[in-house]
């Protein structure tokens, strides 16, 4: 396939690219927008986790956010 | 007389602070003091213990289907607590139930001796994470059993912050063993092992942006092929990798936030996948959250799937030049072929008094050969598609 | 993971006010909520913030950790707990950014000033209580801190209401308040503007005269908090005798009527506008370099300001 490396690399630069505020640290009076639960990157937890049983049980690809989530017999 | 609308929200500048000795440099130590004091940050975006435990009920009914053909029917209520326990630890559990019931294709897309099952599933996991003043660890179990498949699984995760929390590392490794006891007797005590790790980075970007990307590799070995389904024979070991980007944005005009995500799958079976998603939480006046969502997925075949061309002389399902002592892998189903898959849907939600909130969300999940991006669907199959509610309720205490 | 309840609530939201009092003072909790019983549930997780910290550091409950560690005081010292620590901490940064003026072992010279008896003490009754000052002489080891000369003391009056009012909002905005402010007895802290999205305007009182205000100032978020020569008090032979001690000289400072501060944390406001009431002459540049925007009004009634 093309280079996994170079298709990696165009990912792993796409945050720096976001924003040059990423150079100024952000101090922790400025956090308050990022206290809010949408801005975390959790969610509601029993919808994701049917989320992740209905796309494992109808397509290939599972994974990429947690580990040891255990298995099932759908797919 | 009028002052300012804002308190100062700049950084104390380090330069002013490093060639003015005495008071100016003083000043801003007072500030830097007082943030360094414990439970003053209001903003919590590395890991810190939940003020609140939270509880919840949700039910979900999923149905799917192909044309002529109702496929798979799932109800499935669960429940989900959440607990703090003295300020610096936090235990997570939650337990499902999935009645199943439905038909699949035996092979491709056959509607005829489409097999007909009916099976519930109880699943049960939990977490317990302890919080340390830069960091966490954590410790999970998980458990899955069905009449056919017993899935059991530990894991361990961790996570370390920068001193100014805006960079999170975040690692974990788990183990899963699964058993696998198929009705119709083709196998009997098959096993499964799957070992994962994961690596990740989550960045404070700015005051209305984080990101996230996450590494993650699974290796198994065992039973992979689908005992119910005809000339299904996978090789019997798995490895998979997946690269994941998130990116949440605050928007201060609408008062949303975007959340948008991709993640690109790679694995030993040749399957190479693309999964793009979005959302937007809008939240409205009177407690209301509207979040519309979307979701593009597409995928690679497997080297060992066929398509819907069969023997000459033997018919479906068995491929051209195929010897039943056939060693070759082979499937001939659906999820392993090339297609791409649509979703959209849309989450309503309601915050009510004393601590309750309330929600509904419809989703349409659409899955069509020819919706593959970056090269051609696999050809004779029929789409897939497949609607889902929940609706759930949920207390914070 | 902190989850919150409560999202962005339009212009139109009822904003309600919870009073109460705390910390010998009149306190108020005012914040946008959907019903008057989701305001007073969030509040009241607030009021019990502020009351767990004025029992915890009051000087006048036996059993408070405050008690606890001046009773102590020339013996053995006391084990605290890392919130204490962590205050300590602060009371020895303000302590060196104010030139040993702000110290926290000042609380004794109460028992030569009392405010409801217009009676200067002489030298020779300030000398021996002055000897009992000096925070460089306070024992800090890990949790144990140690007075020791019997007779000494350590209060956290001058900022503990301040820490109370950010603790307070803290506990709000983790769970959701979005638009609102903590006001302990006068020291304010906004942890969200108005639902429109408009600023609170807040008053900063004439020092002179309690009916009138020197100034309105709108703050969409952080601490507006003002040290004042009327808050404690009595005239005697026309000169204003405060509550605000110099802890060298023992008697109170005299160049300003009033400083009010305007900060992204209460704790940090409150100290900058003492210590600024501590220095006197030299309180604007000390204002200047602490990076703060700030009103004072001095001794004749003229006013110094500085906006960002």
């Amino acid at each position: 396939m093309r280079s996994a490396p170079s298709l990696l690399a165009a990912i792993a630069a796409l945050p720096f690219a976001a924003g040059c505020s990423a150079i100024q640290p952000v101090q922790p009076w400025e956090k308050g927008m990022l206290a809010r639960p949408e801005m975390s990157f959790e969610g509601d937890r029993l919808e994701m986790k049917f989320a992740e049983h209905v796309y494992f049980s109808r397509e290939a690809a599972s994974g990429g956010a947690s580990v040891g989530g255990g298995g099932c017999g759908c797919n | 007389m009028q002052l300012n609308a804002r308190a100062p929200g700049q950084a104390p500048d380090p330069a002013r602070g490093k060639e003015a000795p005495g008071t100016a440099a003083l000043g801003t130590t007072i500030l830097a003091a007082a943030f360094a004091l414990p439970g003053l940050h209001t903003a919590a975006h590395a890991e810190s213990a939940p003020e609140q435990g939270v509880i919840s009920l949700k039910y979900v009914d999923y149905q799917d289907r192909q044309p002529g053909l109702e496929r798979t029917s799932v109800r499935s209520p669960s429940l989900s607590v959440l607990a703090p326990i003295a300020g610096v630890w936090a235990i997570e559990g939650s337990l499902v139930y999935d009645d199943v019931s439905g038909a699949s294709p035996r092979y491709h897309t056959a509607v005829s001796g489409a097999s007909r099952m009916e099976d519930e599933r109880t699943a049960a996991d939990l977490k317990v994470t302890r919080y340390f003043p830069r960091g966490s660890a954590s410790i999970g179990a998980a458990y899955s059993d069905e009449n056919d498949y017993r899935s059991k699984a530990v894991s361990l995760q961790g996570s370390v912050s920068s001193e100014d929390k805006n960079t999170t590392a975040t690692f974990g490794a788990g183990v899963t063993n699964d058993t696998i006891d198929p009705v119709n007797l083709i196998v009997v005590g098959e096993r499964k092992r799957t070992v994962e790790w994961m690596a990740g980075v989550t960045q404070v970007l700015s005051p209305r942006d984080i990101v996230q990307l996450n590494f993650t590799h699974a290796a198994g070995r065992g039973y992979f092929s689908d005992p119910y389904k005809y000339v299904d024979n996978r090789p019997r070991e798995r490895n998979q990798r997946n690269v994941l980007l998130r990116w949440n944005h605050h928007v201060d005009g609408s008062g949303g936030t975007s959340r948008l995500a991709y993640r690109h799958y790679r694995d030993s079976f040749g399957i190479r996948a693309h999964t793009f998603s979005a959302e937007y939480v809008q939240p409205l006046s009177g407690g209301w959250i509207v979040t519309p969502s979307a979701r593009v997925y597409s995928q690679s075949a497997a080297y060992f799937y066929f398509d819907p061309v069969y023997h000459g002389i033997f018919g479906p399902p068995f491929p051209p030049g195929y010897t039943f002592a056939d060693p070759r892998p082979l499937s001939a189903d659906q999820r392993l072929s090339a297609f791409g898959a649509h979703t959209f849907g849309v989450k309503v939600e309601k915050r009510l008094a004393a601590d309750w909130s309330v929600d509904i969300k419809f989703e349409r999940y659409e899955q069509r050969s020819s919706w593959r991006l970056f090269g051609s669907g696999s050809p004779g199959l029929q789409p897939l598609t497949a609607r889902i509610v929940q609706i759930g309720v949920s207390k914070r205490w | 993971m902190v989850e919150a309840v409560g999202g962005t609530i339009d212009s139109a939201a009822p904003v309600f006010g919870v009073a109460f009092a705390a910390m010998a003072s009149r306190c108020e909790i005012r914040l946008a909520a959907t019903t008057e019983e989701e305001a007073r549930g969030l509040a009241r997780f607030a009021i019990d913030e502020v009351r767990r910290i004025e029992a915890k550091y009051s000087r006048y409950l036996p059993d408070s950790v405050v008690s606890r560690i001046n009773a102590a005081a020339g013996g053995e010292g006391v084990e605290c707990d890392a919130e204490t620590v962590g205050l300590f901490g602060y009371a020895d940064a303000l302590y060196q950014a104010s030139g040993g003026l702000f110290d926290i072992t000042s609380g004794v010279l109460r028992r030569a000033w009392n405010f409801r008896d217009p009676r200067v003490p002489g030298r020779e009754e300030l000398a021996p209580i002055l000897a009992l000052i000096g925070w460089p002489e306070v024992e800090r080891n890990g949790l144990h801190v140690r007075l020791p000369r019997a007779g000494m003391e350590i209060d956290f009056g001058g900022f503990g209401k301040e820490y109370a009012a950010d603790r307070a909002a803290a506990m709000l905005v983790e769970r959701g308040a979005r638009h609102g402010y903590v006001n302990l007895g006068g020291d304010l802290r906004v942890f969200g503007p108005q639902p429109d999205g408009s600023p609170w305007v807040i008053g900063i009182q004439d020092p002179r005269a309690s009916d009138r205000l020197v100034a309105s100032i709108p703050v969409q978020s952080g601490a507006l908090t003002t040290s004042g020569d009327y808050e404690r008090y009595f005239d005697a032979d026309g000169k204003r005798y405060c509550h605000i001690l110099d802890p060298h000289t023992g008697m109170p400072v005299e160049h300003w009527r009033s400083v009010s501060v305007l900060a992204p944390l209460a704790i940090a406001a409150g100290s900058c506008a003492t210590i600024a009431m501590l220095k006197a002459e030299q309180a604007l540049p000390f204002l200047e370099g602490a990076n703060v925007a700030y009103l004072a009004v001095d001794c004749r009634g003229e006013v110094f300001s500085k906006a960002l």
